[in-house]
């Protein structure tokens, strides 16, 4: 957690800052500490420890504003380092819009930085031990004969589960699993923010997460890999036990896998895939895109745009979850706001400049915690989906791809199922869906609700209806 | 070097001998990486370079092994006290001890960053300058330019290496960038570009040559991109320009290559070392020593020097690439591929600059002129790879369809998807203009590092094409 000495070192800073010829300052003050085990096949693989601290200075002076950091956190670097700072803001063009927010829009509630109640005080309990035993406990490879030893190595069991040859090749055994990845990890962020006109607040929040990876070899040769993970804020939520086994399945769902024919499909998108398809439209939203040009939603605000079953709020005051946060970057205090409501678009992100720039009121300067509310009714999930549109293909992973933003026009690597009568009939990968997100939203058959409390962005298990798939 | 490099982190020969001891406690092998980045950026917009600044971070990271197992703890500040409590960190990996490559000390390798104006000096308002007169040239170029969203970047990055062979390596990193966004408006249609260029040397890039190259580059062909639609799609045949669609190599290829990947058993081409893969006479490479370019490293970050790596000789898989991790595995020497993101992160075998060598099957308008029904494509974005499966993607900005051997409607803003593999297994010609595209290609493989990519124009026999 940052010290009493650190907030006074930043709170000297600004003071430095406003001596030295600044006109107005503001300093966030960030500290983390992670550690981390990763295994390979049931045994400890790498074990690593960070801690990280660092000091952005957002500087204001004569008109102009750049942004600075730095790591090294004693007096003497600090002002030397502002010191320069301010020249180099000086040689900058002027830029009237660049200034603090009102203070009245700043947040004045997080004093201490755990009103959110996303900072698990078990956190300084876990021990090195306890972080090792987590992480092999989750392994799926536990507990099978022939599975890797302590030293890392991995060698044949009696009944030939796994083996591995001098030349470093692995070949699967009767689980047929070649690989297995997993990590767990815990993690402190902290972080503190002041500025000249008076604002000061903190956020402090804990993290416990566990990712797996399985690489999985049928009969042919061929190999699949599939993941899946977990995350809580509280120690005492967080199981990661399932996720071997999910990661596992998945990867098996996928054995066989070829390209559907082409043409025009329902789609379903799982929940752990679905977020691909919502940020596109965060970000287009953002004040930052629509200024220069360069969102296919400009122009939109108010207006009805996609299929009136879209509501994505931001809801960062969700007290107990993760991802909530009382303030913004710029230490505005957030509210929970919809900012798309039965398709209409209700709020832009807009930061002080991008308000002064666009002439428009701001608002924060990003979705911090987007939820995709459900539609038609609550209690759909990816297999009720599958029902409600009959034939199709579900997605459950996203392969690269890109969007114009400037168009909304995309094109997106998938690979799934094939489903008929809600029923998945055969893996597909190796396919591509091509389109453009006014359309596809638009098209919008219904919003599950099974969105995943472990992310930070809750998009539940999506259906669209006349999506065009290539392969 | 050495002796400015041990004075820049406070740090003694006997004080760093003594912390890789404590490091050794809990492996056979410990080795320290002090790192000192200072990166600046100016940023121009709305017609004004209005934005910019400096950020400064500095630390060291200690990393054991004992045998394939890592610990790896690092510290922002390099007192003695904590360093100690990194390498203490670090060493709780304790294991049995195995295999680590060991190699003897090789000579000092050239500096592949040649540096006629130094960073240290270099005149900010000179390089806001230079951004307005890129905006300004591009602007005269094309009536139709709507925003010019322009960033030019520096960083130095100063590094110390140390490991229990006592080996102590230095080197210093220059990297400059550029980034351009234009946004050209045409009635009610918008298109959007982006050019970019990186090399490791100074300040002495940002000429007017670069500013007639970016401005020629964000600006040709718009015609046809506005005019640009999605083709009907499928699998096709595909012929891709020379230069960037060395990011074909890159996602397809190269990280199926990755040594850590096929250790575990993960990559498709665990078990196909020393098989055909390709069509004799296809060379593929991973290249650390091309002077001033962007994937180019003089030692990579385990003070191994930069090397020339063919991973495939006439068809033939030949090499991984190894950090000294998985060169101890198969009992290799590396390959001068442990690269990190920062003192932060532990290295991992990753990619430099990797390309094709040029082929004999003539000129691009060969390629096209043997293609019945296809798409030709020249700009490219971002690419993705399942390391398991080796499918892979890439995006296409701009491209053609080929109809009858001939360049006909242009495309745009579709995906390409195929499997690493069978690709290569299906290239079916290599001509002979081989380029490296000097773009700021940034791979992103558990941590971002710095690399480049190229091909002389290719003809594949058939990847599925997104569309309509």
């Amino acid at each position: 957690m940052i010290t009493t000495e650190e907030i006074r070192l930043a709170q000297e800073s600004l003071r430095f800052a406003l001596d030295s010829g600044a006109d107005a300052v503001r300093i966030t003050l960030t500290k983390s500490t992670e550690d981390i085990v990763a295994t390979l096949d049931g045994a400890v693989d790498k074990v690593t420890r960070c801690a990280d601290r660092s000091m952005n200075i957002a500087l204001f002076a004569g008109g102009r504003y750049g942004a600075f950091s730095i790591n090294k956190l004693d007096e003497a670097t600090l002002q030397d380092f502002i010191i320069r700072a301010i020249d180099t803001v000086r040689m900058l063009a002027p830029d009237s819009f660049r200034r603090l927010p009102d203070a009245a829009r700043c947040c004045k509630t997080a004093i201490n930085g755990k009103e959110m109640g996303i900072y698990d005080d078990a956190y300084a309990s876990v021990t090195p031990e306890d972080r090792i035993a987590r992480a092999l406990a989750a392994s799926v490879r536990n507990g099978i004969p022939g599975r890797a030893g302590n030293d890392g190595t991995v060698s044949a069991g009696n009944d030939g589960t796994v083996s591995a040859g001098n030349d470093g090749t692995a070949s699967a055994g009767n689980d047929g699993i070649v690989s297995e990845e997993g990590e767990y990890s815990d993690s402190e962020y902290d972080t503190y923010v002041i500025d000249s006109q008076g604002l000061e607040c903190r956020h402090s929040e804990t993290s416990f997460d566990y990712g797996v990876e399985v690489t999985i070899q049928d009969s042919k040769g061929d190999r699949y890999s599939d993941y899946w993970w977990t995350a809580s804020p509280f120690l005492s939520g967080f199981d990661a036990m399932e996720c071997g086994k999910i990661a596992v399945e998945r990867a098996r769902a996928q054995v066989g896998a070829k390209p559907a024919r082409s043409g025009k499909y329902n789609m379903v998108v799982s929940t752990e895939a679905a977020s691909k398809l919502v940020s596109p439209l965060l970000n287009a939203l953002n004040a930052y895109s629509i200024q220069q040009g360069n969102s296919f939603l400009a122009g939109t605000l108010g207006q009805k745009v996609f299929s009136e079953g879209l509501t994505i709020m931001d809801e960062p005051g969700r007290i107990g979850e993760s991802g909530s946060k009382l303030f913004d970057g710029e230490g505005v205090a957030c509210f929970n706001q919809p900012v798309i409501e039965g398709g209409v678009i209700k709020r832009y992100s807009v930061n002080t400049y991008m308000s002064g720039k666009m002439q428009i009121e701001p608002t924060v300067e990003d979705v911090l915690r987007a939820r995709v509310a459900p539609w038609p009714y609550e209690g759909l999930d990816r297999d009720k989906l599958m029902g409600i549109c009959g034939n199709g293909i579900l997605v459950t992973d996203f392969n690269g791809g890109n969007c114009n933003m400037t168009t909304g026009d995309f094109s997106y690597g998938i690979s799934g199922q094939l489903f008929r009568n809600g029923v998945a009939v055969r893996p597909v990968s190796e396919m591509l869906i091509t389109g453009n997100f006014r359309d596809l939203w638009q098209h919008l058959i219904a919003t599950g609700s099974d969105a995943r409390k472990c992310s930070t962005r809750l998009v539940p298990s999506l259906a669209f209806e006349g999506v065009d798939f290539s392969g | 070097m050495k002796k400015d490099s041990l004075e820049t982190f406070g740090i003694t020969l006997p004080e760093l001998r003594s912390i890789v001891a404590e490091g050794l406690k809990g492996g056979n092998w410990c080795d320290l990486y002090f790192e000192q980045t200072v990166y600046n950026d100016l940023l121009l917009r709305d017609g004004a370079v209005a934005s910019g600044g400096f950020h400064f971070d500095y630390g060291c990271g200690v990393r054991v092994l004992a045998g394939e197992k890592t610990g790896y703890a690092y510290s922002e500040s390099t007192d003695l006290p904590s360093l100690y409590a990194a390498a203490r960190a670090a060493a709780s990996i304790s294991g049995t001890p195995g295999a680590v490559c060991v190699t003897p000390p090789s000579p000092v390798p050239a500096s592949l960053y040649p540096m006629a104006q130094d960073w240290a000096e270099v005149d900010k308002k000179a390089l806001a300058a230079w951004l307005e007169k890129l905006e300004q040239a591009i602007r005269a170029r094309e009536s139709r330019t709507l925003k010019v969203i322009a960033m030019l970047s520096w960083s130095t990055d100063e590094v110390l290496m140390f490991n229990s062979l006592d080996q102590l390596t230095s080197d210093f990193r220059p990297l400059g960038n550029v980034t351009v966004t234009c946004i050209f408006a045409d009635g009610g249609k918008t298109e959007q570009r982006n050019v970019s260029r990186s090399y490791r040397c100074g300040s002495e890039m940002f000429d007017d040559t670069l500013i007639a190259e970016l401005a020629e580059e964000a600006v040709c062909g718009l015609d046809d991109s506005f005019a640009a639609r999605r083709p009907k799609g499928g699998k096709m045949p595909v012929v891709m320009a020379a230069g960037a669609s060395g990011i074909l190599l890159h996602e397809a290829m190269g990280h199926a290559f990755e040594a850590d990947f096929n250790r575990k058993g993960q990559s498709v081409f665990s078990d196909r070392m020393g098989r055909r893969i390709c069509p004799a006479g296809i060379n593929i490479i991973d290249d650390g020593t091309i002077p001033s370019c962007r994937g180019s490293i003089r030692y990579d970050d385990e003070g191994v020097p930069g090397q020339k790596t063919y991973m495939v000789r006439d068809g033939v898989l030949t090499s991984y690439l190894h950090d000294r991790i998985s060169a101890g595995f198969y009992g290799v020497e590396p390959t001068g591929n442990g690269r990190r993101e920062s003192f932060r992160y532990n290295p991992i075998p990753r990619m430099r600059t990797t390309y094709m060598e040029n082929g004999s099957d003539g000129t691009l308008q060969d390629l096209i002129a043997s293609v019945r029904k296809g798409i030709y494509v020249d700009k490219f974005a971002n690419g993705e790879v399942k390391i398991g499966e080796g499918d892979f993607t890439f995006y296409v900005n701009r491209g053609y369809l080929i109809e009858n051997g001939r360049l006909t409607m242009p495309v745009k803003d579709i995906n390409i998807i195929g499997n690493g593999p069978r690709a290569l297994a299906d290239i079916q010609a290599v001509a002979g203009d081989l380029q490296i595209d000097n773009g700021t290609w940034t791979c992103g493989k558990e941590q971002s590092v710095a690399v480049s990519c190229g091909i002389p124009s290719v003809l594949i026999g058939g990847l599925t094409v997104g569309g309509e």
